[in-house]
């Protein structure tokens, strides 16, 4: 088939957004390097152990569909709350596995957490790996990513999502001391990546799939992630980092209302900003709550994986005639990772249709 | 022996006592049943399985979350503790319903499955638990080594999913009157159908519910 050609290159189609000003046609993200990875073949292991991989995936990939590389939705977390801290890590063998899981959490008991150590920042867990898939993304003059947890995650992942739940009712110091540890370790070794980079050229990636109301309740988001969140904005400017992108899982309607407060008070995050949302929370109401920033989403994964392209396509459009319609700017995207084997005719309707619909003329 | 009237209250107590996630309540109510004599059969299904029972339908109202699912059930255990030793020889078999749970393989997020555990241990069912990340045979052995009536699979990750299917086939293959029920966040009943599942549910609450239903229809 024929497409309308490109008007603008990757760099300005993004350039424009980040300017609010309208681009050629609504961009594309592929959110998630696990479908990169086995599309060209490779193993999903090869994703938290070969580097030139991993880039090489993602590069062929988002050239195929036709997708932006720059600031892509990383999948692979820099920091991870359970090897950092010292607990086990399997990686994906299964094919039905999709990414990393935990075998033995960091933290097991109460003296557990009073007795743990900061890690290293700059050789813990995979923090090497992924500094030398950075290092490809700068040769290649895009933005150096670096994705981690909110710092309410990072605590939640080294003693595990179900016994942070725990004890947020009856041992919250578990969970601030926890929170506090996997903060300063995440900031610690981003400024690894500024040491390294320059602080400009770092694009900051932070996902929160435990602050979902699937997990929490506002009222435990307000206690254990809000003041978190601003003082980590406080310490992301004081390093001189201006590109973020916020991934924010799941059902989280419940809570956009404080972090709109949050994002338009002067201890927020810098604007625009990218903010990803799934298919639980409707993009326009995430453009009305967020309206300085730019909207990616939302299209439900397990659709990509065990749906037809009819539907989707059909999704897609309706998903890309409202986000065009975002004064702060729409990105395309899946709402959470792409499933690793999700058929490519499945995945190829998202480009089919921002090149059907997805035109700003 | 108690009054009516008095294992009324004792059964409010208990249910009361988990939804408000007071252990010490529950605890309190769950000596008075034994020591006054309320049926502890009773005292389970009518007093602390119909708090649990409140307690989903709290969950599913978005009043209740994870972290006060879990003290709930930390009362509910405290109940169970104390009353299941008194349980008579003749209400197991009012009871013989055994489930098989776990994470299918690839998938380790688990606190759905152990908050689907919670409801069934309340409602007084034999609970195999094989956690996560689960392979698929084991499902199968499981089922086989137990006699359970239901294998319920859950997965929150559409790779995981792919598993769904395969593991359903496997099990009715080896026994076609086991019901199969599969749940987690990607899923719809659309899709657990067309995977050959006999049951969906999408909270932990409607789970058992669903579970007995289909028992009874299978069976």
């Amino acid at each position: 088939m024929e497409f309308k050609q490109d008007r603008m290159s990757r760099q300005e189609r993004m350039q424009a957004l980040y300017n609010y000003q309208k681009p050629d046609r609504v961009p594309i993200f592929e959110d998630g390097n696990f479908f990169c990875m086995i599309n060209v073949g490779y193993r999903l292991t090869d994703l938290y152990s070969n580097p030139q991989r991993a880039f090489d995936a993602l590069i062929w990939t988002c050239e195929q569909y036709g997708w932006e590389p720059e600031r892509h939705c990383s999948s692979a977390h820099a920091v991870l709350g359970t090897p950092d801290f010292g607990g086990r890590i399997k990686s994906p063998e299964s094919i039905y596995s999709q990414g990393l899981s935990v075998e033995e959490t960091a933290v097991q008991t109460e003296d557990d957490v009073w007795n743990l150590k900061m890690p290293d920042p700059k050789t813990a867990g995979v923090i090497p790996i992924r500094m030398e898939f950075s290092k490809l993304e700068e040769k290649a003059g895009m933005p150096v990513t670096f994705l981690a947890r909110s710092p309410l995650c990072s605590g939640a992942e080294i003693c595990g999502v179900e016994r942070f739940c725990a004890w947020m009712h009856k041992k919250p110091e578990l969970c601030h001391r926890l929170i506090r540890m996997g903060m300063n370790h995440t900031l610690e070794a981003l400024q690894h990546w500024v040491d390294t980079f320059g602080a400009g050229k770092v694009y900051y990636q932070m996902s929160s799939p435990t602050e979902s109301n699937q997990v929490i309740s506002p009222k435990h988001f307000q206690e254990f992630a809000l003041p978190y969140h601003r003082e980590f904005h406080k310490r992301l400017r004081a390093m001189g980092i201006n590109q973020f992108h916020f991934h924010i899982c799941g059902e989280q309607n419940l809570n956009l209302p404080y972090l709109a407060r949050l994002a338009a008070s002067p201890d927020g995050w810098p604007h625009p900003s990218i903010l990803s949302f799934g298919h639980e929370v409707d993009i326009t109401n995430a453009a009305q709550y967020f309206p300085k920033d730019i909207i990616l989403g939302n299209i439900e994964p397990a659709l990509f994986q065990s749906g037809t392209p009819q539907p989707i396509y059909e999704l897609c459009r309706k998903t890309i005639e409202k986000g065009k319609k975002i004064p702060g700017g729409f990105i395309l995207a899946p709402g959470c990772g792409m499933p690793p084997r999700a058929p490519g005719y499945n995945v190829w309707m998202m480009t089919k249709a921002v090149h059907d619909f997805g035109w700003y003329d | 022996m108690a009054s009516e009237q008095r294992a009324n209250e004792v059964l409010k107590g208990l249910c009361d006592g988990v939804v408000a996630f007071d252990e010490e309540t529950v605890g309190k109510f769950s000596k008075a049943a034994v020591e006054e004599g309320v049926d502890a059969y009773d005292a389970i299904t009518k007093g602390l399985a119909h708090g649990m029972g409140k307690v989903g339908e709290l969950y599913a109202a978005h009043e209740y979350f994870v972290p006060e699912l879990l003290l709930c059930a930390d009362a509910l255990y405290v109940g169970l503790d104390i009353l299941r030793p008194h349980l008579k020889r003749s209400d197991s078999g009012k009871s013989a319903r055994r489930i098989v749970l776990g994470v299918a393989e690839g998938d380790v997020h688990d606190i759905g499955k152990n908050l689907v555990k919670i409801m069934f241990d309340a409602a007084a069912w034999e609970v195999y638990d094989l956690g996560k990340d689960v392979p698929l045979g084991s499902f199968v052995e499981e089922q086989q080594r137990t006699n359970a009536d239901v294998v319920g699979v859950s997965a929150l990750m559409a790779t995981s999913m792919l598993a769904m299917p395969e593991v359903t086939r496997m099990i009715k293959t080896r026994n076609p009157n086991v019901v199969v029920m599969l749940g987690g966040a990607p899923l719809t009943r659309e899709i657990a159908r067309s995977y050959g599942a006999d049951g969906y549910a999408d909270n932990a609450g409607e789970a058992v519910r669903e579970a007995v239903r289909l028992v009874e229809v299978i069976k």
